[in-house]
């Protein structure tokens, strides 16, 4: 008890500080916000608002140069672009739909569009897109933007997918260079995984891009061998379950030779990081068309883009990224189309695929490209795009589901797990989700 | 003692003047009123909108199809949900070990720093850096350090085994990420409940241990007869911080492991987090956190008694 | 042996902090000494050394060597190219300095109206005669056991509605939403409580006996004796509200009054990754709460001692 004694001589000096600190507190908390906010300019410019994914360096600044460029030379429109880290875009865009906050423009990756365009949060932009304007745009591009016969996005680049391979590496191990009319068949390619892990400075010859696990990466990525053994994520012709395709003997036989893959040492599970073939320790690289800047600038012309292998039902490959559209609660939607018509114009398309890599959406912008030349590095992704081996995944509203439950499915197969188990766990996954929401009716 | 005489003269006027004082009452929810709305406003509201919420089918974002009552369709599947046995399973095996395992920790490590030697300050300090460190900076951290084939610790292990140690692949195996997991915790967490218990060492009288000394008790009597039961209630306090830690692991869920591999590591609270935010069942997530609360709730009626008592001494 | 415990003779003064108690006998001592010193720099290294490793890795520019070495000892000693270049990526990359001020403007309010607000009601419920204060105790104790993640969605969907005094229509993306909600906390007013019903009540008795008004005992007399608690609580305080992740994620966009730690997710999240980019941002986080706790540890620690959690 006696600590309450001694205290109490120091009264005065407390008596001075506490009301004070008090005072000072209810003074920030309280004029604190108003200081802060920034007011929305309610003048002349209209405001669009526009959410984007912050992923890569090199598309945050093209992004930004896009825009920067749309106000200088669009004075009555002010664009306020807010970026959201990609991990968790999905999480945040979900918050703000929920809180009826969403802006007026929005990229969504690839088919998690459907769920917004069925749960009523897009809006149709076939008003504003003209048929000659849809000409010059890839096929592949208006089949992703396209929901229930409504055209509801526009993508400025569609994606590639393929092998990045260490030139030197394969030279050693007497490879044979693939091409597209002729891609590697399964046992040759298990044949050359296994000649490659014998080549001096090789310390796992395939890389994943297993880091950071699970994700739309191992969707994306890892779909495209299924499909290659015949098997599917979902029964396409009624979207309604998965039952037989993805838990069927088609899938398990291409997951279990995925597991395979890193029991047998061709592959790191988990790397600390994803620097195995930019720091040459893997000869071959399974990746997408974003990897190209940082493999070129590792590898130089050491570097050859190669195209998906054969394993069984033809070879197959991803297809499908990034795209834009505008929401129903935006108040200013023609304004919003401005904006998304400047980003979606040829020169802004060609700045953007110039910095990241990617297959320019429109066939104007392929023709000028310099990767994507007949000649070019990258020309090999187009023609996988252009000769139909290209996938899109799945095109439904239950898309979100099936991407986690697939990509979980992954994680664990890649940590031992068995096969099957795991995708029927998937499968049951999916399935329940298409019950809860009566099959993702379209009405009318 | 003369305050002390005072205090039982004057305890009987104490009494009539409060019972019978209006002002005091309305003082006394003025007091308390700032408190109270906000703890309705922010935590019983949305409690009982979560409650409210999960007797229904609500999605986070709602869509064509309507939301509607469906009873206790969501709580009758909770019964038959593996995932979930699973994250109870998990904390519970959290709690079991990490709490005595941390409070046994904490204690001896403050014994050891109850010394007067030179340089026990700064030890102390060192002991306790970890608990100033973020949590989700930690996990960044250890998440590296627990990396397979390029981690510091599976490094260590093979380095002073010869060879015969791992290497082990930490998170991502099904017996060890949570272990792993609860390693990182307690030595993140045993800082703080140290320096508590080193408090209470020092409030312990030293008239006590020389009085023993003189009776002739040996090192372990003095500490068994008089350290532990004087640090009754310290070791409550301690555990009580430590099983409610243990409850609502989420941040190392979430940064390191998200759950896996295979729900070895899924805690009820990372559980509804992912069903309500990525998954969307907002409605079966709220299922969830009642019954979690209720199950907590109910470990915890013995601090409610401990209160109570408190009341009654007080009176 | 008889039990020893009650018997204090009385000619003894009753506290003498008891600080010598040796956890290893006298005899031999310099042996012992050194024994003492060995396990407590063994366990100094289990302590530090993830610390140690985060600062040093965070000095390697090449992220090459940076991998190569966590491998080996090395990754404990400054080796190789060392720099702050990962430093100024980290900061060229991101709005550092706006991040660490939001999170301390977000923390001071919480702490301060907290320790505010929670002291009140304690000590309404502690000392004041109060209709259904039994009830209102054993809410508070069973609010306790709420984890926050359970009321999050709810709890978003109400702020969204609420307006401010700035005219705003919402309180989504701004300073109010996430510091308001966690003021009343019903963990601090246990501990206020716990210290409150402990004070003597005859100090308090002697100040009504002089006419002092209850709020000015409470302001004047109670507030200054409970130094110790309001330190503890604001330090438990401050520690749990500067990790917060999961709700600032929710209700901010952008960087203006995003905190550090949802800014350090989306700094991790990014490509391309580099370990040494991550250790410099997490190393600073650090450095700056380990500087904070040094400056203010005596403090701290003295209150702990008289916090009355002890008994």
């Amino acid at each position: 008890m006696s600590r309450f004694y001694r205290t109490v001589s120091n009264k005065r000096q407390r008596e001075r500080i506490l009301p004070l600190l008090f005072v000072l507190s209810i003074i920030v908390s309280a004029c604190g916000p108003t200081w802060f906010t920034t007011t929305s300019s309610t003048s002349r410019p209209i405001t669009v608002e526009l959410f984007f994914h912050s992923g890569q360096g090199a598309e945050r600044a093209a992004l930004n140069a896009t825009l920067q460029a749309f106000n200088d030379s669009h004075p009555n429109i002010r664009v306020e672009a807010v970026q959201l880290p990609e991990g968790s875009y999905i999480d945040q865009v979900n918050v703000a739909a929920m809180s009826h906050s969403l802006p007026c423009l929005l990229d969504f990756d690839g088919p998690t569009l459907y769920n917004y365009a069925w749960s009523g949060y897009l809006i149709p932009l076939d008003k504003y897109v003209s048929s000659q304007m849809r000409a010059d745009f890839l096929p592949s591009i208006l089949q992703q933007g396209t929901y229930n016969h409504h055209l509801y996005s526009l993508g400025q680049y569609d994606s590639g997918l393929g092998f990045y391979a260490n030139k030197q590496y394969l030279r050693e191990a007497r490879v044979r260079i693939p091409t597209i009319n002729s891609p590697w068949m399964l046992s040759e390619f298990n044949d050359i995984l296994a000649r490659l892990k014998h080549v001096a400075g090789v310390q796992y010859p395939l890389d994943l891009n297993m880091y950071p696990p699970g994700g739309e990466w191992f969707t994306y990525g890892f779909s495209p061998f299924v499909e290659s053994f015949g098997g599917d994520l979902i029964n396409r012709s009624t979207y309604q379950s998965a039952m037989g395709v993805l838990n069927g003997p088609n899938a398990v036989a291409a997951l279990t030779w995925f597991q395979n893959l890193f029991k047998q040492g061709y592959s790191n599970p988990w790397p600390a990081s994803d620097t195995g073939f930019t720091f040459g320790h893997a000869a071959l690289n399974w990746g997408g068309h974003w990897l190209y800047a940082g493999n070129y600038q590792a590898l130089g012309d050491n570097l050859l883009v190669l195209p998906a292998p054969n394993l069984g039902k033809g070879a197959k490959t991803g297809m499908g990224s990034w795209n834009w559209g505008i929401t129903s609660s935006c108040k200013t939607p023609d304004e919003a189309w401005q904006v998304l018509n400047f980003i979606m114009s040829p020169s802004e398309i060609a700045r953007m695929t110039n910095a990241n890599g990617a297959v320019p959406a429109r066939k104007s912008v392929i023709a000028r490209s310099q990767l994507y030349a007949p000649n070019g590095p990258l020309h090999v992704f187009a023609l996988q795009l252009l000769g139909g081996m290209a996938e899109p995944r799945p095109i439904t509203p239950a898309y979100p589901t099936i991407t986690s439950a697939f990509s979980e499915a992954v994680v664990n197969i890649v940590a031992g797990f068995n096969v099957k188990k795991e995708l029927d766990k998937a499968v049951q996954k999916i399935d329940q989700d298409l019950q809860d929401n009566q099959g993702y009716p379209t009405g009318q | 003692m003369t305050l002390q005489l005072r205090a039982r003269t004057n305890t009987k006027a104490t009494l009539k003047r409060s019972r019978g004082n209006r002002k005091e009452q309305y003082l006394s929810w003025a007091f308390a009123l700032p408190a109270l709305t906000l703890l309705l406003i922010f935590l019983i509201i949305p409690f009982v909108l979560a409650i409210s919420f999960s007797l229904t089918n609500q999605r986070l974002a709602p869509g064509p199809l309507p939301t509607s009552f469906v009873g206790l369709l969501n709580y009758t599947r909770l019964l038959a949900d593996d995932t979930l046995r699973r994250a109870l399973l998990n904390n519970s095996f959290f709690g079991i070990v990490v709490v005595p395992v941390e409070t046994g920790l904490a204690l001896f490590l403050a014994l050891l720093l109850n010394q007067k030697i030179r340089g026990i300050a700064v030890f102390r300090t060192i002991y306790f850096s970890p608990v100033v460190t973020p949590l989700a900076v930690i996990a960044v951290v250890w998440s590296f350090l627990y990396n397979p084939s390029q981690g510091l610790i599976n490094a260590f292990l093979q380095t002073i085994s010869f060879g015969h140690l791992g290497p082990y692949t930490w998170l991502n195996d099904a017996t060890l990420a949570l272990p792993a997991i609860m390693f990182l915790s307690i030595w993140q967490g045993v800082g703080l409940y140290m320096i508590i218990y080193l408090a209470g060492l020092q409030n312990i009288p030293e008239s006590l241990y020389e009085a023993a000394r003189v009776d002739g008790a040996g090192r372990w009597q003095q500490l068994w007869h008089i350290t532990l039961p004087q640090l009754r209630n310290t070791t409550f306090f301690v555990m009580i911080a430590t099983t409610v830690q243990a409850f609502k692991l989420y941040t190392q869920v979430e940064v390191m492991t998200q759950g896996g591999p295979n729900n070895a590591t899924t805690t009820v609270v990372w559980y509804m987090v992912n069903q309500s935010i990525r998954h969307l069942h907002v409605g079966y997530a709220s299922a969830v956190a009642v019954v979690f609360f209720l199950i907590v709730l109910i470990r915890v009626i013995p601090i409610l008694r401990y209160v109570v008592k408190a009341e009654k001494r007080e009176v | 042996m008889a039990l020893i415990t009650r018997k204090v003779r009385a000619s003894v003064p009753a506290h003498k902090k008891a600080t010598h108690t040796p956890l290893l006998p006298s005899s031999r001592k310099y042996v012992r000494l050194a024994l003492n010193y060995l396990l407590m720099s063994l366990l100094a290294i289990f302590f530090l050394f993830p610390i140690v490793f985060m600062i040093i890795s965070s000095l390697k520019s090449n992220e090459n060597q940076l991998l190569q070495d966590v491998t080996t000892v090395r990754a404990l000693f400054p080796y190789g190219d060392l720099s702050l270049q990962n430093y100024d990526d980290a900061f060229e990359r991101f709005p550092f300095g706006l991040y660490l001020f939001n999170s301390l403007v977000i923390v001071a309010c919480i702490v301060t109206l907290g320790l505010l607000v929670n002291s009140l009601i304690a000590y309404a419920l502690a000392r004041m005669p109060f209709p259904g204060r039994k009830l209102i105790l054993i809410l508070i104790v069973v609010l306790v056991v709420i984890p926050f993640e359970s009321v999050a969605v709810p709890l978003l969907l109400l702020v969204n509605q609420f307006p401010w005094f700035n005219g705003a229509t919402t309180w989504i993306n701004s300073y109010q939403v996430q510091i308001i909600p966690f003021i009343a906390d019903a963990f601090s007013i246990f501990l206020f409580y716990q210290f409150f019903i402990d004070i003597p009540k005859d100090i308090e008795e002697a100040a009504f006996v002089d006419g002092a008004s209850r709020l000015r005992i409470y302001w004047q007399l109670v507030v200054p004796l409970s130094r110790p608690v309001f330190i503890t609580v604001a330090i438990w305080q401050f520690l749990t509200h500067i990790g917060d992740f999961l709700w600032p994620l929710m209700v901010t966009r952008g960087d203006t009054y995003r905190p550090l730690m949802v800014g350090m997710r989306i700094f991790f999240a990014q490509a391309p990754l580099h370990w040494g980019d991550i250790m410099a941002f997490a190393s600073m986080i650090t450095i700056f709460m380990l500087i904070v706790f040094l400056l203010f540890q005596r403090w701290f620690l003295r209150s702990v001692a008289s916090a009355g959690i002890t008994g």
